[in-house]
């Protein structure tokens, strides 16, 4: 009890902590709910330039009180500089990549880096006169924060918050398809600038916390994170605030814990927490990919099954068809599974047969095979590696290629060994008189050569009995005569 | 010149750039209200700049387009437009449903909420593309044909007397092809203009009214037999004609 007590309790019990807590949870929120809209946008690069353009203007407002007011460290005009250096960057970012063949990234490095080490030469210049702690720039100090600070923070964040909710349609819009959001009369370029404005303050407000370097996390990282829980940009956004937070609440534990900088230490955290929501994330994290991957039948293994169902012709049990495949027995029930769902197999007393779907698909796997035995002949390989060869051909899935393959070679009615190919054609129409069992299931008439009255897209039910080939079409029925049906070729509904 | 009111878009000596090359120049054409017209030229013959030129996002540098008599800046939202494929982020976190909704957001209020109205709309709307059963999926979990309807849906939402149309045949199978095509042939019905940018000869002559043949320029416009003519396909498609020879004398 007095470990966790002084663990998790302690800490809250002191005033620095708690303020700290406050401050960069405002802060931490605000970043991350603004970070969903920088990162669909692809403007990650946003913050870090911001971030490091501040100096600049930080060093030249503390110069300007200074020298002509005699104020020391005018907090308020440091952030103005802060801001007005911002802005001029992302402006310096967009005329560069404007006016000359340098692409927008290769601008942002030149912009943001140039603007950066005027900071850093005028701070260094004016040792004497400024007394900035770059260091403190740098790397910021969550657990010092001052009043000053957290003022300003907290209203920077309810304004922008304020901001993204009562605009957050428009934002989306113009995120997601500017062209339309122009079109019906929403000005792109506006909220452009408005949002760019809204992240320059809150980059600002939170450097004095996690520092240059690490701004670019809180505003991107928790943003990512909710990225892979959600398909929708409000709970996205919500999400993200939430992760803002615990990055915020974690990060402070561990700093306390770790006596580590505080800045450091919340990115850590929430660094952490990124890697630990890629792997667990249940639709886009890592191990549900993995678990998609293993639960997915080979295509080849469904395959085997219904060539081997169609060879047996009786209906047979699970392990009659076991026998002859050399798989994992989990691959084998799923891809049973599979089958039965598809409706090529159907099961009655523990007795697996095939559906005239399944008969269909076998149909189709044993032309695709003899299709490329034959090619395969022809192109003069050696009878022995022909059905070896053709076994790995027949699972392309794509059956124009096959129809392609099959016409070069003039329609062959017969394989190498002399077994019959099927026709089937590869809209997924075939031949009737190839497939018999089709009693009870109805069919579309892809095409038929006949006075009577039957024609394409006709949905009708054949049936074979003592010979006589019948065709019930909306309940009326209709003889075919041996031609006929040899001409007719249907597809299943 | 007289604005007439018959014509749902009128462009007139169009010229749009990029850089130091024009992607579009001195084009003029007219569309009357109701027709189906296809668009076709190679790849950067500026079919997508003309459709943006028509929805007023990209800048003239002369020229004007007009949308139902008046100035295209006057008119938002009487065009709706469904983007090219590439260039949707498909990552998006937004459903089925959001995008149809993005159709009404031209017509609430910016203070307000999506009204009941707006609501039932949307609804309608997907019903019309047969998309209903999809409204929370996120538009990357949909097939090809599925992604194309769903920005038919935000068109249909948008309540838009014009419909635009870049490349909705590309990469989609038969299937989705036809039933893409009913949803034209229903609009069309409805009264609404449509243009298509088209990037299949073999059928163009067969789906569209009318065909504006562009590269740059613009070569020839009018109903298909005009347009398929062997001196003016050799010399916007250059090379590639052997093909086409065929089609025309199809
Ligand atoms: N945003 C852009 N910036 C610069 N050049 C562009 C832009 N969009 C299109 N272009 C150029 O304009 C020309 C026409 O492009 P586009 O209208 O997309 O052609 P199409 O749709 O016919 O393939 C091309 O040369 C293309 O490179
Ligand atoms: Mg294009």
């Amino acid at each position: 009890m007095d470990i966790l007590y002084s663990l998790f309790i302690e800490p809250l019990t002191k005033m620095y902590f708690l303020k700290a807590l406050a401050g960069g949870s405002i802060v931490a929120v605000v970043c991350a709910v603004a970070g969903c809209l920088v990162i669909l946008q692809r403007m990650a690069f946003l913050g870090d330039a911001l971030s490091h353009a501040m100096i600049a203007g930080v060093g030249a407002g503390y110069l300007f009180m200074k020298i002509f007011f005699g104020v020391e460290a005018a907090a308020g005009a440091m952030l103005v500089g802060s801001l007005i250096s911002a802005f001029i960057t992302v402006f310096m970012i967009g005329f560069v990549a404007k006016v000359s063949r340098i692409k927008e990234d290769a601008s942002i490095g030149i912009m943001y880096t140039g603007v950066f080490a005027v900071g850093v030469v005028l701070v260094s210049v004016f040792g004497k006169y400024i007394h900035i702690d770059l260091m403190h720039f740098i790397m910021g100090d969550i657990l010092g924060i001052s009043d000053f600070d957290m003022i300003v923070s907290s209203v920077v964040s309810a304004a922008v918050l304020t901001v993204i909710i009562l605009f957050f349609r428009y934002f989306k819009i113009t995120s997601f398809d500017p062209v339309m959001a122009a079109s019906i009369g929403i000005p792109v370029l506006f909220f452009k600038y408005i949002f760019t404005g809204c992240v320059s303050l809150i980059v600002v407000s939170a450097v004095s916390m996690v520092g240059v370097i690490l701004v670019v996390g809180l505003l991107i990282t928790p943003a990512a994170t909710a990225y892979l829980l959600t398909d929708r940009l409000e709970k996205m956004m919500f999400l993200a605030a939430f992760f803002g937070f615990t990055s915020i609440l974690g990060g402070m534990y561990l700093s306390v814990w770790l006596n580590s900088a505080g800045g450091g230490a919340v990115m850590l955290f929430s660094t952490i927490q990124f890697l630990t929501v890629l792997v667990f994330a249940p639709r886009y994290g890592l191990l549900a990919d993995l678990l998609k991957k293993r639960k997915m039948v080979p295509q080849q293994v469904i395959e085997d099954i219904v060539l081997s169902m169609d060879k047996s012709g009786v209906p047979v049990t699970p392990e009659g068809i076991r026998m002859y495949m050399d798989v994992h027995h989990k691959v084998f029930v799923n891809a049973l599974n599979q089958l039965q769902d598809d409706g090529m197999i159907s099961v009655s007393g523990g007795m697996y047969s095939l559906t005239d779907k399944g008969i269909t698909e076998a149909v189709r796997l044993k032309k695709a095979h003899r299709v490329w035995e034959t090619y395969l002949h022809y192109m003069g390989v050696p009878d022995n590696e022909l059905h070896e060869k053709a076994h790995v051909l027949e699972h392309f899935n794509d059956s124009t290629a096959i129809d392609y393959i099959y016409g070069k070679m003039g329609y062959p009615e017969t394989d190498p060994h002399g077994a019959e190919i099927p026709v089937f054609y590869a809209d997924g129409a075939f031949c009737l008189t190839d497939i018999y069992g089709f009693s009870r299931q109805q069919v579309e008439v892809v095409s038929i050569d006949t006075e009577k009255d039957i024609k394409e897209g006709d949905i009708i039910k054949v049936t074979h009995e003592d010979d006589i080939w019948t065709a019930e079409k909306n309940g009326e029925k209709i003889h075919l005569t041996e031609e006929e049906v040899s001409g007719l070729t249907v597809k299943f509904l | 010149m007289e604005n007439n009111k018959e014509y749902a878009i009128q462009v007139r000596n169009l010229t749009v750039s990029y850089g130091p090359k024009p992607a579009l120049l001195d084009v003029s054409f007219m569309i009357y209200s109701g027709e189906l017209v296809g668009i076709i030229g190679p790849n950067g013959a500026g079919k997508s700049t003309l459709m943006k030129a028509i929805l007023g996002f990209v800048k003239r540098d002369i020229g004007d387009v007009y949308v139902f008599g008046k100035p295209v800046e006057q008119t938002r939202g009487m065009v709706a437009y469904v983007p090219q494929r590439g260039t949707v982020d498909w990552d998006y976190p937004v459903t089925v449903y959001d995008v149809a909704m993005m159709g009404r957001y031209g017509h609430i209020k910016w203070w307000k909420n999506a009204s009941r109205e707006d609501h039932e709309i949307v609804e309608r709307s997907l019903e019309m593309v047969r998309m209903s059963d999809f409204r929370h999926r996120q538009i990357g979990q949909l097939s090809g044909g599925q992604q194309q309807r769903v920005f038919m849906a935000r068109a249909l939402a948008q309540g838009a007397k014009i419909l635009l149309l870049d490349e909705p045949f590309a990469g989609v199978d038969a299937a989705t092809e036809s039933a893409i095509l009913d949803v034209l042939a229903e609009a069309k019905k409805a009264g609404i203009t449509l243009v298509v940018v088209h990037h299949d000869l073999a059928t163009a002559s067969e789906y569209f009214d009318k065909l504006l043949l562009v590269k740059q320029r613009l070569y020839a416009a009018g109903p298909p037999s005009l347009v398929f003519r062997q001196e003016l396909l050799t010399e916007v498609y250059e090379g590639r004609l052997k093909v086409f020879t065929d089609l025309i004398k199809a």
